[in-house]
């Protein structure tokens, strides 16, 4: 008999969830304005305007030469920076280094900026700044506390306390602490999770662009303004290959890292 | 006899110039690359009192901008609606286009480097890129930034569901081949309820991703919260815009907890916070 009345409760359940999936599917469904008839339109005017962005303008390959560096440059600068500040953040927030209050809001710190998209730091910048790879490389170095951060803080925390012991045990300060335990310790995962931020803010580094920061979103997003979409898909392509490419390289160096490679 | 010989480069003197030579090359590199980006790091400090202008301007944020604009409270629900609707339409995409890309399922090689390949492509092309094309085909609002969502979502979760199919136990898959079953019948009764779990939780981890570039694509059109950002910004209503980003991050959080709490329970393992 209990077996019955679990299964007739179970199925109650299974019934329960699929009913609410389903309103806020519909719900979500009528929001976003679901329309198949205009979906289906915008697969046409979708194939019509990619035909308008073939074939790419060639000629101005040369023109995104400049831009894709520039775009690389903002994104390799914000994440050295971004990394030793939050390398700085991670030791005040690591249980095992500071004190409950300082970890505690440097914890606080780094969850709010984790739940602050890039774009909203960079608008905010580009209004108090103006437009420019300044901007930019500020708002992607604060972009990366949330997770690097975190990461290190983390890490630091894993190092064995019986190391720091024993090094504190002979008299050494928290600067020598850091330098001679934690450091050698957290060193390969702080570099292969930089690495994999790099990879990201190369990424976010071209949609930055659009909003202020220049480089080769910029250029993307002016072309189609512009209307030029053959340039805008030379652009695109240059993306393409950059984004492809460091994935691969970011993926060589953190596998080459994880297998003990002889890296730093 | 046995001499003790250090090799030269353990000497302390070496280790050190070492050290100072990677130090120096990337201090080079560092500072060539500011130089051409025109970054003075400096102008942080003596520029910094726009940023303190721009935080004076915004304080104290606009709280009742939230409930008095009754369009603020529709791109609230359009954003929510718009990453829960990627969420699941691009998940059950992609979990259609891992069964064809793995190899344990797939009917076929070509069949499995074909959506291997769609979905490596897929992940290089940047959001900023699909929203703009979106736009244009499907019009300026929460379609199309919903549409981008799905398509990242197969890119980004397809892979993952390829590789959690191909790490299925094999043996109670050769168990029903064994008593006869076909190719359908092995998915279904041994490979489906192996990857469930996962996938489930993988799906709460991409809403919490959607839920953000969502707000991102708003920008460039998409509509929602993330769009309202933009406008009040750029009409310089920054008390506006502060209550409205202020409550972002409070909407981020939250169903960040959630996703966490729900992900943990289904995964019936330590929490993952």
């Amino acid at each position: 008999m209990r077996f019955e009345l679990t299964a007739y409760k179970k199925s109650f359940r299974k019934l329960f969830i699929a009913t609410v999936f389903l309103f806020f599917f519909i719900a979500s469904a009528r929001l976003c304005r679901v329309d198949l008839g205009v979906f289906q339109q915008g697969i046409f005017e979708g194939l019509s305007f990619l035909s308008e962005m073939f074939p790419p303008d060639v000629a101005a390959f040369s023109e995104m030469i400049y831009p894709a560096f520039e775009t690389i440059l903002i994104a390799l600068l914000a994440t050295v920076f971004g990394a030793l500040f939050s390398f700085g953040f991670a030791l005040a927030g690591a249980a095992n280094l500071s004190s409950p209050w300082l970890k505690t809001i440097s914890r606080f710190a780094m969850a709010a900026e984790r739940a602050l998209p890039e774009i909203i730091i960079i608008l905010l910048l580009v209004a108090a700044l103006g437009l420019g790879p300044f901007p930019g490389v500020v708002a992607l170095a604060v972009g990366c506390l949330g997770m690097l951060g975190r990461l290190y803080a983390d890490a630091i925390e894993e190092v064995s306390p019986k190391t720091i012991e024993a090094v504190a045990s002979v008299g050494a300060t928290k600067m020598q602490i850091i330098q001679y335990v934690i450091l050698p310790e957290v060193l390969p995962s702080i570099i292969s999770n930089t690495l994999f931020r790099l990879e990201i803010n190369i990424r976010l580094s071209v949609l930055l662009g659009a909003v202020g920061a220049g480089g080769i979103g910029y250029e993307i997003f002016y072309s189609f303004q512009l209307l030029e979409y053959e340039r805008a898909s030379t652009a695109i392509m240059v993306v393409l290959a950059l984004v492809f490419l460091s994935e691969r390289l970011s993926d060589y160096l953190r596998k080459k890292i994880a297998t003990g490679g002889k890296l730093s | 006899m046995n001499a003790l010989v250090i090799e030269k480069k353990f000497l302390p003197f070496e280790k050190l110039k070492k050290r100072v030579t990677v130090f120096s090359v990337f201090a080079i590199i560092v500072v060539a690359i500011s130089i051409q980006l025109d970054f003075n790091p400096v102008l942080f400090f003596t520029e910094g009192h726009h940023l303190v202008n721009l935080l004076g301007e915004m304080l104290p944020p606009n709280i009742e901008v939230l409930w008095k604009r009754s369009n603020v409270f529709t791109s609230i629900l359009e954003t929510l609606a718009m990453a829960f609707l990627g969420t699941v339409l691009g998940g059950f995409m992609a979990l259609a286009v891992a069964f064809l890309a793995a190899n344990n399922t797939s009917p076929s090689s070509l069949v499995r480097s074909f959506c291997r390949l769609l979905m490596s492509l897929e992940r290089v092309i940047p959001k900023l890129v699909m929203i703009l094309v979106f736009v244009i085909a499907l019009g300026l609002g929460p379609f199309a930034g919903m549409v981008t969502l799905c398509i990242s979502t197969i890119g980004m979760f397809g892979k993952l569901f390829a590789d959690a199919i191909e790490e299925v136990d094999v043996e109670p898959v050769e168990a029903l081949y064994a008593i006869g079953a076909n190719k359908l019948q092995a998915i279904k009764f041994s490979i489906i309820p192996q990857v469930v779990p996962s996938f489930i939780a993988n799906l709460f981890y991409s809403f919490d991703v959607n839920l953000r570039a969502a707000i991102g694509l708003g920008i460039f059109g998409g509509g929602g919260i993330g769009f309202e950002i933009h406008m009040a910004m750029k009409m310089l209503r920054y008390s506006d815009a502060l209550a409205l980003i202020l409550f972002t991050i409070v909407l981020i959080t939250f169903f960040e907890k959630i996703s966490d709490v729900l992900r943990a329970k289904i995964l019936k393992s330590e929490t993952l916070s």
